[in-house]
């Protein structure tokens, strides 16, 4: 308890901590939280180059301008204005209108309509695409009902008539297929994980560089796991409250969905958080000294985000590289989080991560002779 | 008399300037932290991200299909799926129950339910056959594949199936295509065909690692410097007399010199190493880096001035590489951000670097289609230049009266001390006489 204290007092007396915790997460759940306020990408600027001149570019200008993710910001009259306006970021796709398209269209020729996207911004572009698309087809429809009425063909029958299949899709987790609820769910643990993988370190290295190790361990009166349970102790109470509040504030108050059970979320997230925590004493276990330690944290924790799988897929990653991912305790809680919110499978399919991430807390046991050492003998280099 | 002052005082100037820039050149090279950052971090990490999207695109995703229709029909629509090369059909389910526990077992990602009546209805033609599809939403590279491959063998499906029935009504071939699709369409992906994952991030991962580590390599000096009691707003051998332009640019340049040489290798070797799109002119990036770098240096030198110890930036600077990753607009478009974000991405170089590098080397835009983020660039760096300059000059102020008051306080405590301190002098000579006196002595007293 006395460790406690003087870890609490330590952590208000240096700005560092306050700023890095609280003020960093705060900023990071606004940031993230009012970044994707529209959840799916809305009015993506697109252009038409128009070679036919003809009322029809003006139709479908007004069709493509009355849906909800794409305006028509431009209407060009050669590829050229419209490829360098793409180059420079104006547009994310175009569509290409042939001469001739409107007396080729009344006459049956079939002419071709082509759209270019700009498949260097991925969401831009599979946002048009996916819209350019929709109204194509709805267009080929339109066609074939004004041909089917003129000939005589009952209301009711027509649409059945020109779409015989259809595809209802349903998407688990998140019907919208809301952005937010793709990344935040994670994204957000992921820095709350790096946060505590810093602040942790920090804070055993830092008794190690201003040589104040010998007065924390006098407070734990020389008992080694004493003084580690009580300096853990106020930050991990700190970021299980911040990480639960960050869940709440996502499945509870936004309403992201929450298929399995909220509660094992949360228990998933206080051991990711145990777990980081022994990832990071282990650390600055093995490189007792504050700067290099911090430097190989920054390198795992900005590495966490990439090799978790959740925005490229694990399946996607080369063969050598997949053992790598189960290296990091992000990975573990995006598995946990998939089985808890998006499907609601069983607890047992979570088990094994929960597993995982529990067996990571064994890893600072393995350095703690090689740490208690360090923090007695101080001798290591300090800079 | 007049010009040769004035080449003394420029040659004085560019003299502090060299003086200062081999002393950062030196300082990099000897701190080891620093060296790691900029070199084993800059020129490694683009090597790392690299390997990790090397594939670039996922095929073959595995996915169920509950077929209740058992019918020609639906195994044709199977076939088709799983012949796409997005999604591969791994499993055949009996019923929706046996799917959904491997879906939750994370064993696959899709699942097509076809009804029963799918083929009755299809064959009377007089409705819309329903299909079901489910798709596991945990990453979106899962949902695209399995939800736009099912969605084209649909739409191929649906126009055959028009077809042959206006065949059947005595329409001609051509006829029932003209019918059924009257505006063929066709869809160019450009810049990056496949539509590969790192094909769109790596080249904007690229121009954030030369951000990032150019921000967390200068705060850690700044704060080295700040913990050493080094000052850094004062010329390197002087006591008070500051000049801040002479710090800052001969300062900018040294990093700069390392910089120049890092972004060559990883905006221009990199992609060709890695087969990501270089379509772009070299000289058009190598130009197109000058204000990124400066504009960055700035802005570094700027936030690093802040920060009392070595090690403060990089924990509270870590978590900024995901911020400006997601202000930049690289994932999220920038069009669909509020207002505030807008304008605090317009204030950070790595923003318009991005898009910039984008621009010219996916893109193949020339310098002058990217004049736009060209030019922000070479504001940024006025603008954190000029800020440089005012917080560097507050700095050295606070410095140069904390440095006279100190002086002052020293000689106001010798003076006041004056009589004390003769005394005590004059105690030690007399000591020392007595001591030499008794020496002689003595010797005198041994050796007659």
């Amino acid at each position: 308890m006395r460790v406690a204290r003087y870890e609490l007092n330590r952590a208000i007396t240096r700005p560092v901590y306050i700023f890095s915790t609280i003020v960093v997460m705060l900023f990071s759940c606004i940031f993230f939280l009012t970044l994707f306020k529209t959840g799916a990408p809305e009015k993506m600027p697109i252009a038409i180059v128009d070679l036919d001149q003809s009322s029809i570019s003006r139709r479908v200008a007004h069709e493509l301008n009355a849906t909800q993710s794409v305006t028509i910001t431009n209407v060009y009259s050669s590829y050229q204005e419209a490829r360098i306006a793409m180059q420079q970021g104006k547009i994310y796709a175009f569509l290409l209108i042939p001469s001739h398209f409107y007396s080729d269209l009344a006459a049956f020729k079939r002419p071709t309509l082509t759209f270019y996207v700009n498949n260097a911004y991925t969401v831009g572009a599979s946002t048009s695409y996916k819209q350019l698309l929709m109204v194509m087809n709805l267009a080929s429809g339109a066609f074939q009902r004004e041909v089917l009425r003129k000939k005589g063909l009952p209301e009711h029958l027509l649409m059945k008539r020109i779409q015989p299949v259809a595809i209802d899709a349903h998407l688990i987790g998140n019907p919208m297929s809301n952005y937010s609820v793709y990344l935040l769910g994670v994204i957000l643990p992921g820095m709350l994980g790096v946060i505590v993988l810093m602040i942790t370190i920090y804070s055993i290295g830092g008794e190690l560089k201003w040589k104040t190790s010998h007065e924390w361990l006098k407070q734990a009166e020389g008992n080694y796991v004493v003084a580690m349970i009580g300096k853990m102790l106020p930050h991990t109470a700190l970021y299980c409250m911040m990480g639960i509040t960050v869940n709440i504030i996502m499945f509870r108050i936004l309403e992201f969905p929450v298929n399995g059970s909220f509660l094992y979320l949360n228990l998933g997230l206080i051991t990711y958080i145990f777990a980081i925590q022994s990832i990071a004493v282990t650390f600055i276990g093995l490189v007792p000294v504050l700067r290099d330690a911090l430097s190989i944290g920054a390198l795992y924790g900005m590495l966490s985000f990439s090799l978790s799988g959740f925005t490229f897929p694990y399946m996607g990653m080369l063969t050598w590289m997949k053992p790598l991912c189960y290296l990091f305790p992000l990975r573990h809680y995006y598995l946990i989080y998939v089985n808890e919110a998006l499907l609601g499978g069983p607890i047992i399919q979570s088990a094994p991560f929960v597993g995982m991430l529990l067996s990571f807390c064994v890893l600072q046991f393995l350095v703690g002779h090689r740490l208690h050492n360090a923090l007695i003998y101080q001798n290591y280099p300090r800079d | 008399m007049k010009r040769k002052r004035l080449a003394a005082y420029i040659r004085t100037r560019l003299a502090d300037t060299w003086k200062v820039f081999v002393l950062e050149i030196r300082r990099v090279l000897r701190d080891s932290g620093v060296f790691l950052i900029f070199f084993v971090a800059g020129l490694g990490y683009p090597i790392l991200y690299n390997l990790i999207y090397l594939n670039n695109t996922i095929k073959e995703v595995p996915v169920a299909v509950v077929d209740m229709s058992c019918s020609s029909e639906s195994r044709e629509f199977i076939y088709r799926w799983d012949a796409s090369q997005e999604v591969e059909v791994r499993y055949s389910c009996t019923s929706m129950e046996e799917a959904e526990q491997l879906l939750k077992k994370q064993l696959i990602h899709g699942i097509l339910y076809i009804p029963s009546d799918y083929a009755a209805i299809l064959n009377t033609g007089l409705e819309t056959a329903h299909l079901s599809l489910y798709c596991d939403m945990s990453s979106f590279l899962y949902m695209k594949n399995v939800y736009m491959s099912a969605n084209m063998v649909m739409l191929d499906k649906m126009n055959n199936i028009q077809v042959d029935r206006y065949e059947k009504m005595n329409v001609n071939h051509e006829m029932s295509w003209a019918l059924v699709q009257s505006v063929p369409y066709e869809a160019v992906a450009l810049y990056n065909p496949t539509g590969g994952y790192g094909t769109f991030l790596i080249p904007g991962i690229l121009m954030l690692i030369l951000h990032q580590t150019l921000f967390l390599g200068i705060a850690m000096l700044c704060g080295t410097a700040r913990e050493e009691n080094k000052e850094i707003f004062i010329l390197p051998g002087r006591r008070r007399r500051y000049s801040i332009f002479r710090l800052l640019i001969g300062r900018a340049l040294a990093y700069f010199t390392f910089y120049f040489a890092i972004a060559a290798f990883d905006l221009i070797l990199i992609p060709r190493l890695f087969d990501l799109p270089h379509v772009g002119r070299n000289v058009d990036i190598l130009v197109f880096v000058v204000p990124f770098l400066l504009s960055t240096i700035f802005f570094s030198l700027l936030c690093g001035s802040f920060q009392k110890e070595r090690e403060t930036g990089m924990v509270t600077g870590l978590f900024s590489s995901l911020i400006f990753m997601f202000i930049s607009g690289l994932s999220w478009p920038r069009e669909n951000m509020s207002f505030i974000w807008q304008i605090l991405g317009d204030l950070l170089p790595s923003t318009w670097g991005i898009h910039g590098y984008i621009h010219i080397n996916t893109m193949g835009a020339t310098l002058l289609t990217t004049i736009k983020e060209y030019n922000m660039l070479w504001l940024l760096t006025g603008f954190y230049f000029v800020l440089c300059v005012i917080v560097y000059t507050i700095r050295a102020r606070k410095y140069d009266t904390e440095v006279q008051e100190q002086d002052a306080r020293l000689i106001a405590y010798f003076l006041s001390k004056r009589d004390h301190l003769r005394q005590i002098s004059h105690e030690l000579i007399e000591k020392e006489k007595q001591r030499i006196r008794n020496y002689r002595e003595k010797h005198r007293v041994l050796h007659p």
